[in-house]
């Protein structure tokens, strides 16, 4: 009796510290295992084995068995009829724990060959509230090893495991829906941010097939006729071949993306249960586990996703919520994509009417100025030839008539410089600002004092043709003047830009109204009058369009014209001048910007320079530089001063604008050479080479 | 003796065709605007028996407009229902032609050929007795 008390006190203390350890363990693949583990070695069994009752709560399959012979039977799929002869079918289906020994009257014979040395067993029913979930058995290779009143410790124990395993399973769903919510939040967060249809859905279901370990993912797109949901992106290789065979599916039929569609709303099939399905996708042959759904945006059924697992009963009712949220970013995804397609479907249909129209414009107006200017030409020859023929010659309508050929020339002239001349080769270089800027005021004849500058330090330098920019900066300069600008202000500042110059030139004329401001840059447009070719403004934007730099244009009626340039920025560096064999050099120019840099650059070298503009007193000097732009003296007046002192043979024209009928003109005046201004150490120690 | 008001905003055109006009024996009054081109008809509008206008031109406001010689043809032909008007343009535009019939010119001439013109207006002159 003593013997008896001390082992059932034993067995107690045993359960108590099984039930401990198991109620501790939260993953349920664990649990079972260490189970049966913790059971054998508190208790000393030969074997401890879970059972969990199927779906169809007419087999207990065993689920965790100790040792090799536990392994080798799960192996076997082992199971037992519920209610029938074995001890764990009886003990679940009387809800009661079950003893069996192979001694006394009841003798059982034993005969699992996996479990050779069992010699008692204890068959303990799993209950969670009302319902079994299983059996516990537990064996011993003692005859007789268990006594009635141990069912109710054991029982005990076995109740704290069923709950062990309840909580388990609440644990894995919970951990399950967190994990699915965590995907659902990827996914949304990562196809929200893709804006191109054509990317947004490969990427999507390669995105939902990654966060959620599928076998598969699909995204199909209702047609245009609305009759089939055409497979649009598909995961791996069977997508893409499903894609490339071109693979729909009727809307409203037995499919589950065609039903999903039609009902606008989530189904789920899987090969297991009373409801199997059998997948017979060729392209997929380990679905085991399908959802469809729907991909609702605004009301509107927009098409449908497909995700399949190669796991049975991967999908339960509760995950349609999770994944539905999936279904959501996805349909909200795939609308901003589409409507950033119709929108940049109907900016390119905008764009070619805007091309189209700027071309007809640009047309019709270069034939209408074209018309205009060369008509006077053929009828004044033609009117000229009838006279003639007819021996009615007057001098003096003659004299008119050439004059009239003679402008409508030049006129036409003027087109061709225009036009060939924005287009002529650039070759840009380190130029200063100040100086083109002046250079250009000067040959438009814009007045000193209507001209501000505010040139930042750092923006002194531009890359550019001087050439050209001047064209380019003379024609902005042009137009200020012929709107009845009274101040134009430019100033010059780094662009927040990297490697960029902000230019901005503003006038006080008399602005644009909108219409003319939208025609602005088309060639031959014009406002001024038949005498402009309407070319100032597309010549200075194809000039800044070569130079790597951008314009544009704002204006307001009777509040003036701003022009906002982008250029790329230049910078001085401190190259070492090579000044040759020219000892002094005397500059001829006016006290500008120009000079000061100049002056700067030879400053260091041993060249001696002279600045002066006086005309009656040239100082020595072994050549002398004559700024071709100088405002204080006339040119010509100036070279003629040089020819009649013999000068002009060491003298060189430095021009900011070189232009090659005035190159002949100064070399016939005897000019050394005309060339173009330097800007940098390397162009001074050219020149003077 | 035959009177042409003669608008054109083309300085060189309007001087030139004057010339060819003046060697075929018309007398020419001249006008390079809209505005101009009605002065000069109101205040000689007894002796003016054709006009010639250009299509596009400065309009009524003095700045350029497509199509401003169909304005001043309508204007013209309001003080004078009578009177022949050329429509003159530098390109073929069968729609301006149309306007220009519909709004009640005789013809409409695209400049190249002056010989032509002269002609034409001969002709008109003729149908218009």
């Amino acid at each position: 009796m003593t013997n008896d008390i001390q082992r059932h006190a034993i067995l107690l203390k045993a359960a108590a510290r099984a039930a401990k350890n198991i109620t501790t363990i939260l993953d349920p693949y664990e649990l079972l295992q260490r189970t049966v583990d913790i059971i054998c070695d508190e208790f000393g069994f030969y074997y401890a084995g879970v059972f969990f009752l199927d779906e169809a709560k007419e087999y207990a399959i065993l689920k965790a068995g100790r040792g090799e012979a536990g392994r080798e039977m799960i192996n076997a799929q082992h199971k037992l009829a519920v209610g029938g002869n074995s001890m764990i079918g009886a003990s679940i289906a009387n809800r009661q724990g079950r003893i069996a020994l192979d001694v006394g009257a009841e003798a059982i014979f034993f005969e699992n060959p996996h479990l050779p040395k069992t010699r008692s067993e204890m068959a303990l029913p799993l209950i969670v509230g009302d319902d079994v979930i299983g059996a516990l058995t537990v064996q011993s290779m003692e005859e007789s090893a268990f006594h009635d009143e141990d069912i109710d410790a054991l029982q005990t124990m076995a109740d704290q495991l069923a709950i062990a395993i309840q909580n388990s399973n609440l644990h894995r769903q919970a951990e399950r829906r967190s994990r699915l919510l965590k995907a659902a939040n990827r996914v949304g967060k990562d196809v929200t941010s893709i804006l191109d249809l054509e990317k947004l859905l490969p990427q999507t279901v390669n995105i939902i097939c990654e966060s959620y370990g599928l076998y598969y993912a699909g995204v199909f797109l209702i047609d245009g006729s609305g009759e089939y949901a055409v497979l649009r992106a598909g995961y791996g290789k069977a997508g893409r071949a499903m894609v490339a065979d071109g693979h729909k599916l009727k809307i409203g039929t037995d499919s589950m993306i065609g039903a999903c569609i039609s009902m606008s709303e989530a189904r789920i099939a899987l090969d297991v249960g009373e409801e199997r399905v059998h997948f017979k996708n060729p392209y997929l042959p380990h679905t085991r586990s399908e959802m469809a759904l729907p991909l609702v945006y605004g009301g509107r059924v927009m098409g449908a996703v497909t995700i399949q697992s190669s796991e049975e009963r991967a999908f339960n009712e509760d995950d349609i919520t999770t994944l539905s949220t999936m279904a959501e970013h996805l349909a909200v995804a795939i609308n901003n994509a589409r409507l950033i397609d119709e929108l940049r479907d109907a900016n390119a249909e905008i764009l070619r009417n805007k091309v189209f129209e700027a071309l007809t414009s640009a047309s019709t107006e270069a034939i209408h100025w074209i018309g205009n200017k060369t008509l006077p030409i053929s009828l004044t020859i033609a009117r000229l030839h009838d006279e003639i023929v007819d021996g009615k010659v007057d001098l003096e309508s003659l004299k008119e008539d050439l004059d009239m050929i003679s402008e409508s020339a030049a006129l036409i002239i003027q087109v061709k410089e225009q036009l060939i001349g924005a287009v002529r080769e650039q070759k840009p270089r380190l130029v200063l600002f100040a100086d083109v800027l002046q250079t250009a005021a000067h040959q438009r004849g814009i007045p000193e004092k209507a001209l501000k500058m505010e040139i930042d330090l750092e923006a002194a330098y531009v890359i550019a043709d001087s050439t050209q920019l001047v064209r380019a900066l003379g024609n902005i300069l042009q137009n200020a003047a012929e709107a009845g600008a009274k101040s134009i202000k430019v100033s010059v500042q780094p662009s927040e830009e990297h490697g960029l110059l902000k230019i901005i030139i503003e006038d006080d004329g008399a602005g644009m109204e909108n219409d003319v401001l939208s025609k602005a840059w088309s060639p031959f447009f014009t406002t001024r009058g038949v005498e402009h070719h309407g070319l100032g403004l597309p010549a200075a934007l194809h000039v800044i369009s070569q130079s790597q730099g951008r314009i544009a244009l704002f204006s307001e009626k009777d509040k003036g014209t701003t022009v906002v340039m982008f250029m790329p920025r230049g910078s001085a560096n401190d190259e070492p001048i090579e000044a040759g064999r020219v000892k002094s050099i005397l500059l001829i120019d006016d006290k500008d910007d120009w000079a000061a840099l100049f002056a700067n650059l030879l400053k260091g070298t041993k060249v001696k320079l002279t600045q002066s503009t006086d005309l009656k007193n040239f100082p020595a000097a072994d050549l002398i530089l004559v700024d071709e732009h100088i405002k204080s003296i006339p040119l010509l007046e100036l070279l003629t001063a040089l020819s009649k002192t013999g000068l002009v043979s060491k003298t060189v024209i430095l021009s900011a604008a070189i232009n090659p009928e005035r190159v002949t003109q100064f070399l016939r005046h005897g000019a050394l050479d005309v060339t173009l201004k330097p800007y940098s150490a390397r162009e001074v120690s050219e020149l003077l080479k | 003796m035959t009177t042409v008001l003669l608008v054109d905003d083309e300085k060189l055109i309007l001087r030139s065709l004057e010339k060819t006009l003046l060697r075929a024996g018309f007398d020419v009054l001249s006008a390079s605007d809209c505005k101009s081109g009605r002065g000069v008809f109101t205040r000689n509008m007894n002796v003016i028996n054709i006009a010639v206008l250009d299509l596009n031109m400065p309009g009524f406001d003095g700045l350029p407009k497509s199509g401003a010689g169909l304005d001043l043809l309508a204007d013209l032909k309001k003080q004078k229902p009578s009177l022949p008007v050329v429509i003159l343009t530098a390109y073929d535009e069968v729609t301006k032609a149309k306007d220009a019939v519909s709004g009640g010119a005789s013809a409409f001439f695209v400049k190249g050929r002056e010989q032509g013109l002269v002609e034409l207006i001969l002709r008109l002159l003729k149908v218009a007795g």
